[in-house]
């Protein structure tokens, strides 16, 4: 049995009777079990649930009952989005015990259609990272040389896709963490535009600039996922109301005759030779199929950095502020202590990222700080935002790598905080400025690690953005992973 | 310039003992000290790119009791209190 | 001088939800943590999902004070930690950076006294909590939190405390009267004050559980810092709690201590556009206000001013009013509920047990209009109403208070009177002053039900003849 097929394979092959779901299920299992120790994608594995929903939508599909489009469907779930019944840890001591009493709407959406999901994987704590050295429970390594970092801080969801252990998976990308572990793990990564998605569920971080996103093998798998997961919420203000679209319909259109621009700002100084040379073979084998690719520049994008962890640790010192330990948590008693210092030390056991953050968040905004640094930050945002309008007005899509470098060791860069922040250049303007960008398996280095390229479009051409990916993807033949 | 009380400062606000303050000095001062790049930029716009919702979708004044006991799944007390610590 | 300002939080109780989920706003009387969710709760991946009547409730509460609503309004995080507060920040409003709470720079003329309203913001009440006897353990019910909650700021416009005491009681008809809040429920109106002498720092006060007391406590403050200047010792700019026991304020923390709430937009909610059609439509559909209520029972039905003042700025007797008078029995009804209503039911739990209904009062103000009963049995049978809530022709025959107004009947009662009182009646004819004597005679015989005119017109037609 090949574990390695696509999501739409597995539903037709499904649906046909050709697989045994219960059989696809127990190999995923068994896959887990002999890669785990090399790869670490996951934090949690609900085998007998997981083994249960098979065999009871197999016998559905003997009795040719109504089932959801999904067919039972192994899908892991980043560690910080809720499903009920299991733990969602996001990675972190604070809630190594915390069991979600309720659903992340697109879990209960992925439920209804019949996906099962095989577990929760590992992350960055909080999702603050981009390597998942972060996480309390251990890196993650990339299946294409343990030795290697596979990006962050969704590293599980990349890891497991990648190595095999599911069809696909959910991440959630705040700075580029859905995309920098599916260019470092070769897998198929998309930022949707903000309030495609509902958030509800998702454990905050960033709320202004994050959105859940599918990771998966190919791009029909990431449009078919996206089919289910997106759409108004009534859980989520944030969320768009915007008439449902088929992202699988038209997703083979092509790309003659679209204009792309190449940002300047992200293929020049400091971007690794390989990565620039895959970057301008995507660029001619998109020209060669009709594409007309011109420069743009986007000079906001020399602030991006800095606005982003601005308002990312900003955000973050509010957010993670309901971990007091006080309704759910760790096993500490308040015995014997008072309030403020109870907290202060149940607080401390946040890791080392998480913490610094936090004080950079309350740095940012304490008194007399809001203006220099925030609303500057929010400023750069527009900034950005209206930048990429006036582009829009010039291009369909935007091209970059998706990260400027090769995937590294693990270690490497753990004790520079900012060296790392800076791998985030080409990833956070997404973010920043609502728009959606997908990150697509694209070459694999003299090293044997993978290289992605990131593709942008204006906000809520998804559709747009997937059938340019869909091209790039067919360019390419890659190879399998060597695990 | 970031010093130790600053740091400890911080900590207080976000309310995390710093086991090794020394240890967050330097990296703060560096960071903010790429942070303030921001203040060098120059804007011909104060928009700061906030979304925005009509009064009129936004929830229906409705009381719909929550489907479960939500704090039979959290810590509590006999009396279905969550405990914390003394005040002062 | 003194200058006094007022935080006055009043909570939204005619809400069915809360302000960010859709638990009961009514938290009163339940078991602890029974009324909530993942949202109110704070539980990680929860999202706030505002309440439209909530903001609509809030615009009132500004219309009704004389507030500028903006286009947009926004919503921040306050951060700090604090047991009642289920996420540590509390979600509310901040104008810093742009004025976008509900309501900004209102004003209230109360007793010719013009008082500026700073702010009006819409934010979310705290869980409740409850200190545990000998190990002072904190324990928390969320049941409260998220509740949704208007904060009224004050410019520093008040003198004295009688001031406040009266803006106070007025601001308590207001928002009853609009039908957003009902300020006798317990902890629906809470109220802190800043208060300032002459050039001296300003001092909060915190922690004060009524009406009432914030008037003692501003008290207490006064003397505190006028007894300090007169000293030439500085005032410090500080918090202070309102002590309940010792009827004193005691310092919680000087201003340096202050917390530094480090506010931040709450992305979760938008920016919410309050369209000018909405603004209109809740004009529309606001009730009266007081004032505009007390100027048209003046002009259009002659109801003496001191007597509109009391009747508009109640709601429950004003509703009363309004479903029972017509155009000639106004007057009567306005006194009637006045001076016998009122003086009978003046707290809220006489009130709801008064039996009497519009219909009692409309058929009982006509009668006395219509001279078929004196002022003196129509008080007695207000209060055979009131107590039973019998008709008043029911009323009427129990009691035997039928007004006696038949030339035929009087006459011979008045015939029976001369009989009796030869003397007076001599007397009478030489003086006619002395004619009230006898008709009190009449009165009494009758039980006051004799129609005092008519008496009156038969006695001296008698008395010449």
């Amino acid at each position: 049995m090949n574990l390695g097929i696509s999501a739409t394979e597995f539903v037709s092959q499904a649906k046909e009777g050709a697989i045994s779901v219960e059989e696809f299920i127990a190999k995923t299992l068994e896959r887990i079990k002999q890669v785990e120790d090399k790869v670490h994608a996951f934090i949690t594995v609900d085998s007998q649930n997981a083994l249960a929903k098979a065999k009871d939508i197999d016998k559905k599909i003997r009795s040719k009952e109504k089932i959801g489009s999904c067919f039972g469907m192994p899908v892991s779930i980043k560690d910080n989005i809720c499903a009920a019944g299991l733990k969602t840890t996001c990675a972190s001591k604070m809630l190594e015990n915390f069991v979600a009493p309720y659903d992340a709407t697109v879990i209960s959406r992925l439920k209804n259609e019949d996906a099962i999901i095989i577990g929760k994987v590992n992350l960055d704590e909080f999702a603050m990272g981009s390597t998942t050295e972060f996480s309390y429970f251990g890196t993650s390594r990339n299946p294409w040389n343990p030795q290697y970092v596979p990006g962050g801080s969704s590293g599980g969801s990349g890891v497991s896709v990648s190595a095999l252990e599911c069809v696909a998976s959910l991440g959630s990308d705040t700075g580029g963490s859905v995309r920098s572990p599916a260019s470092f793990c070769s897998v198929v990564g998309l930022k949707p535009t903000y309030g495609l998605i509902s958030r509800y569920g998702l454990v905050s971080y960033a709320n202004s600039i994050e959105q859940i996103g599918p990771m998966a093998r190919t791009v029909e798998d990431v449009a078919f996922l996206l089919n289910i997961i997106s759409g108004h919420d009534s859980h989520d203000n944030t969320t768009i109301n915007n008439p449902q679209v088929d992202y699988l319909k038209d997703l083979k259109s092509g790309i003659s005759g679209k204009k792309i621009g190449i940002i300047s700002q992200m293929i020049g100084e400091g971007i690794d030779k390989e990565v620039a040379s895959a970057t301008n073979m995507a660029i001619s084998k998109l020209q060669d199929l009709g594409a007309e690719c011109i420069p743009i520049s986007l000079d906001a994008v020399e602030h991006s950095v800095a606005a982003y962890y601005t308002i990312a640790s900003a955000e973050a010192s509010s957010n993670l502020s309901r971990y007091d330990n006080l309704r759910y948590g760790f096993n500490f008693g308040t015995e014997g202590y008072e309030f403020k210092a109870y907290v202060a030390k149940a607080r401390s056991n946040f890791g080392p990222e998480v913490t610094r953050r936090m004080l950079l968040g309350a740095y940012v905004l304490s008194a007399g700080y809001y203006g220099k640094y925030y609303l500057k930050a929010q400023k750069v945002r527009a900034m950005i935002k209206a930048q990429l309008d006036e582009a829009f007005k010039k291009v369909d899509f935007l091209i970059s790598p998706t990260m400027p470098i090769l995937p590294f060791k693990i270690g490497e860069k753990i004790d520079d905080p900012l060296k790392l922040y800076l791998t985030d250049i080409n990833t956070v303007t997404a973010n920043l400025s609502g728009i959606p960008a997908i990150s697509v398996p694209f070459a694999i280095s003299s090293s044997g690690l993978p290289i992605g390229i990131q593709l942008f479009a204006n906000s809520f051409e998804e559709n747009k953005l997937l059938q340019a990916a869909y091209v790039l993807q067919e360019t390419t033949d890659l190879p399998e992973v060597p695990l | 310039m970031v010093e130790k009380k600053e740091i400890e400062h911080l900590g207080d606000l976000v309310k995390v003992e710093l086991k090794d303050p020394e240890k967050y000095i330097k990296q703060v001062e560096q960071i903010i000290h790429y942070f303030d790049r921001l203040d060098t930029v120059e804007f011909n716009s104060d928009d700061t790119l906030r979304r925005e919702v009509d009064a009129e979708n936004l929830r229906d004044d409705k009381y719909e009791p929550y489907g479960m006991s939500l704090i039979d799944h959290l810590n509590k007390d006999q009396n279905n209190f969550i405990r914390a610590p003394k005040m002062v | 001088m003194t200058r006094i300002g007022l935080e006055i939080h009043c909570q939204l109780t005619k809400l069915e939800s809360k302000l960010f989920c859709s638990c009961k706003a009514e938290y009163r009387n339940l078991e602890p943590n029974s009324n909530i969710c993942p949202v109110c709760a704070g539980l990680p991946g929860s999202l706030p999902m505002l309440n439209k009547k909530a903001v609509e409730k809030a615009a009132m509460i500004s219309l009704a004070l004389g507030c500028k609503i903006p286009e947009k309004i926004g919503f921040f995080r306050k951060n700090y930690f604090y047991p009642d507060l289920p996420k540590n920040f509390q979600i509310t409003q901040y104008n810093a950076y742009g004025p976008t709470s509900i309501g900004s720079d209102g004003k209230i003329t109360i007793e010719g006294k013009e008082i500026r309203i700073r702010r009006i913001q819409l934010e979310e009440d705290p869980g409740r909590l409850v200190y545990e006897g000998k190990s002072m353990l904190t324990l928390v019910d969320y049941n409260r939190a998220g509740t949704p909650l208007v904060e009224i700021v004050t410019e520093p416009d008040f003198e004295t405390p009688k001031q406040v005491r009266v803006f106070l009681n007025v601001l308590a008809d207001l928002v009853e009267n609009i039908g957003v809040s009902d300020p006798y429920l317990e902890g629906a109106m809470r109220v802190d004050g800043n208060i300032s002498e002459g050039q001296g720092n300003r001092v909060e006060i915190k922690n004060v559980g009524s009406f009432r007391d914030i008037e003692k406590a501003l008290h207490f403050e006064i003397t505190r810092q006028q007894s300090l200047l007169e000293r030439s010792i500085l005032v410090i700019a500080e918090t202070r709690h309102w002590d309940d026991a010792r009827r004193i304020t005691v310092s919680a923390r000087s201003k340096e201590e202050e917390e530094d709430y480090r506010y931040l937009p709450e992305a979760d909610i938008p920016i919410v556009l309050i369209r000018n059609e909405s603004i209109e439509s809740i004009k529309k559909h606001m009730p009266e206000s007081i004032v505009a209520k007390r100027e048209r029972y003046i002009s259009q039905y002659g109801i003496p001013a001191q007597v509109a003042d009391v009747l508009s700025s109640d709601r429950f007797y004003s509703d009363l009013f309004e479903n029972s008078y017509n155009e000639k029995n106004a007057k009567e009804i306005a006194n009637i509920i006045t001076t016998d209503l009122m003086g009978f039911a003046d707290t809220r739990e006489k009130k709801l047990e008064l039996k009497i209904t519009a219909k009692h009062l409309t058929e009982l103000a006509d009668s006395i209009v219509n001279n078929k009963l004196t002022r003196n049995s129509g008080k007695l049978a207000l209060h055979e109403m009131m107590k039973t809530g019998k008709s008043l022709t029911d009323v009427i025959s129990s009691l035997d208070l039928g007004h006696v107004s038949d030339v035929g009947s009087i006459e011979k009662i008045i015939d029976e009177v001369f009989k009796e009182e030869e003397k007076a009646v001599a007397e009478t004819r030489q003086n006619p002053d002395t004619i009230n004597y006898l008709v009190g005679k009449v009165m009494r015989k009758t039980k006051g039900k004799a129609d005092p005119a008519t008496t009156l017109d038969i006695l001296k037609k008698k008395l010449s003849s």
